[in-house]
């Protein structure tokens, strides 16, 4: 049993903005309800308004433009992502993470933008988004202002976001699509579960990124490297960046030991672009 | 208080609903359909799960006004006529039923698995049935279960046919 609360279900962005003006800190966007309803059951929220931004056309927007890149409205279930065609050709990252995001039936309702603005330091889409370049659009009466995503998670369960915005989506610039890719997720058991400690890295001849989960406050992005660089800098760099904790998952040193593990499993399995042609030439 | 239109295993309902209640309270509290169980109710367990628009979701983190306009499908709207679904018999047969607790859930996720892919591989029922726990951990039965029910879509496999009166569930 939920406490009383107000549902509002407005179907155009003016109504939804002008009701978290109204009713600022009292009132809470939903729209997979996975975070918000958890934590209202814990006691840990309290809303005297529930604002469900399902009814809003423009938030349920999933599309690729030569022009813009990925755009991922705010509805946009974590399922209709991975399903999503130019997700899979483009931008296979997002789509492999997305995959080790909760169970199946929890994909479909919860949302790429909620995991981000919940702002868990073992969010599944963080690194992937930020090692894509990912840009995130806050809306609110007053306009409409673009973050990038390393500037908008500033630490635990922590963001930029104000009482009166909302992630109206986030974009994927193209800059990095068609980058080889892959994930690491550490988790206690074979079935969903939340990270441990978890490594996102990109491959594209424009260079190399990684990205890191649940070893710092927030997702971390490591300085992008060239394609050349060694498996040895590329750690070397990830335990300079990392501040892991012990918790009741696991040790702060087990933690950076599998960063490492996953940084060469990845950096060893993700095909480097154009190596093969140099092979041949060699 | 608000009106939820809907229709729940063929059925139209038109119901006033508190805006606070749960997709899941509404249907075991104000419908009387507790076939549907209330396991961890944080989306951890998935005996809620119900399909909702063709999608299985688990009804705990779900509120009842959500529902207004959908089309969803309970345990309830499983077995027709007295007689069971080709999934219910194929649980029957392989003894995939312990205490019986996650049974609905576990149901409603195969049945939409078995929608999405008719004819899944080992590995696929169990990354299917991840997000339903069963605590009397049955999961042999139940994956050697949906692996049935798949090559047996009609369930009318003749040697183990039961009825609903001898199916205990």
């Amino acid at each position: 049993m939920l406490h009383q609360f107000s549902y509002h279900r407005p179907d155009s962005l003016d109504e939804a903005l002008g009701l978290l003006s109204a009713h600022g800190d009292r009132a809470r966007v939903f729209a997979g309800g996975t975070d918000l309803f958890v934590n209202v059951r814990a006691g840990l929220l309290r809303p005297q308004h529930v604002v469900d931004l399902k009814a809003i056309e423009a938030l349920q927007d999933l599309s690729w433009t030569e022009s813009e890149g990925l755009s991922i409205g705010a509805c946009v279930t974590v399922n209709r992502l991975i399903e999503h065609d130019a997700v899979r050709d483009r931008f296979s990252l997002l789509a492999i993470a997305a995959t080790e995001l909760a169970t199946f039936q929890l994909r479909n309702r919860a949302t790429v933008v909620g995991n981000l603005v919940t702002a868990s330091p073992c969010g599944d889409m963080g690194g992937a988004l930020l090692a894509l370049g990912g840009q995130v659009v806050l809306l609110s009466a007053d306009g409409e202002r673009t973050l990038a995503l390393a500037e908008f998670i500033t630490g635990v369960k922590q963001t930029l976001i104000r009482p009166n915005e909302i992630v109206a989506r986030v974009v994927v610039p193209n800059q990095w699509s068609g980058a080889a890719a892959g994930y690491r997720k550490l988790k206690r058991i074979k079935g969903h579960d939340l990270g441990v400690v978890s490594v996102s890295m990109a491959k594209h001849p424009l260079g190399l990124r990684v990205a890191i989960s649940s070893a710092a406050p927030t997702p971390l992005l490591l300085p992008e490297m060239q394609l050349e660089t060694d498996l040895a800098t590329v750690q070397s760099h990830a335990r300079q960046m990392i501040s892991p904790i012990d918790d009741v998952r696991a040790s702060a040193e087990y933690r950076a030991f599998m960063v490492d593990v996953f940084i060469r499993r990845l950096f060893e399995s993700i095909p480097t672009p154009g190596a093969a042609a140099q092979e041949v030439s060699a | 208080m608000r009106l939820v239109r809907c229709v729940i295993n063929q059925r139209d309902y038109d119901r006033t609903v508190a805006d606070h209640l749960t997709a899941v309270g509404f249907l075991r509290e104000d419908l009387g359909l507790t076939g549907t169980k209330v396991g961890c109710g944080a989306g951890e367990c998935g005996a809620c799960t119900i399909i909702v628009d063709g999608r299985a979701v688990n009804a705990c983190l779900m509120l009842a006004a959500e529902l207004d306009g959908t089309v969803v499908q309970t345990i309830e709207g499983e077995a027709s006529g007295g007689e069971l679904s080709p999934i219910q018999r194929a649980f029957d047969r392989n003894h995939a039923v312990q205490c019986g607790f996650c049974t609905s859930g576990m149901v409603m996720t195969v049945k939409d698995l078995l929608q999405r892919n008719p004819h899944p591989s080992r590995q696929e029922v169990i990354e299917g049935i991840e997000g339903n726990f069963c605590r009397c951990t049955g999961y042999e039965q139940i994956i050697e279960a949906v692996l049935d029910a798949a090559a047996n879509p009609t369930g009318d496999r003749a040697d183990a046919a039961v009825t609903k009166d001898d199916a205990h569930v």
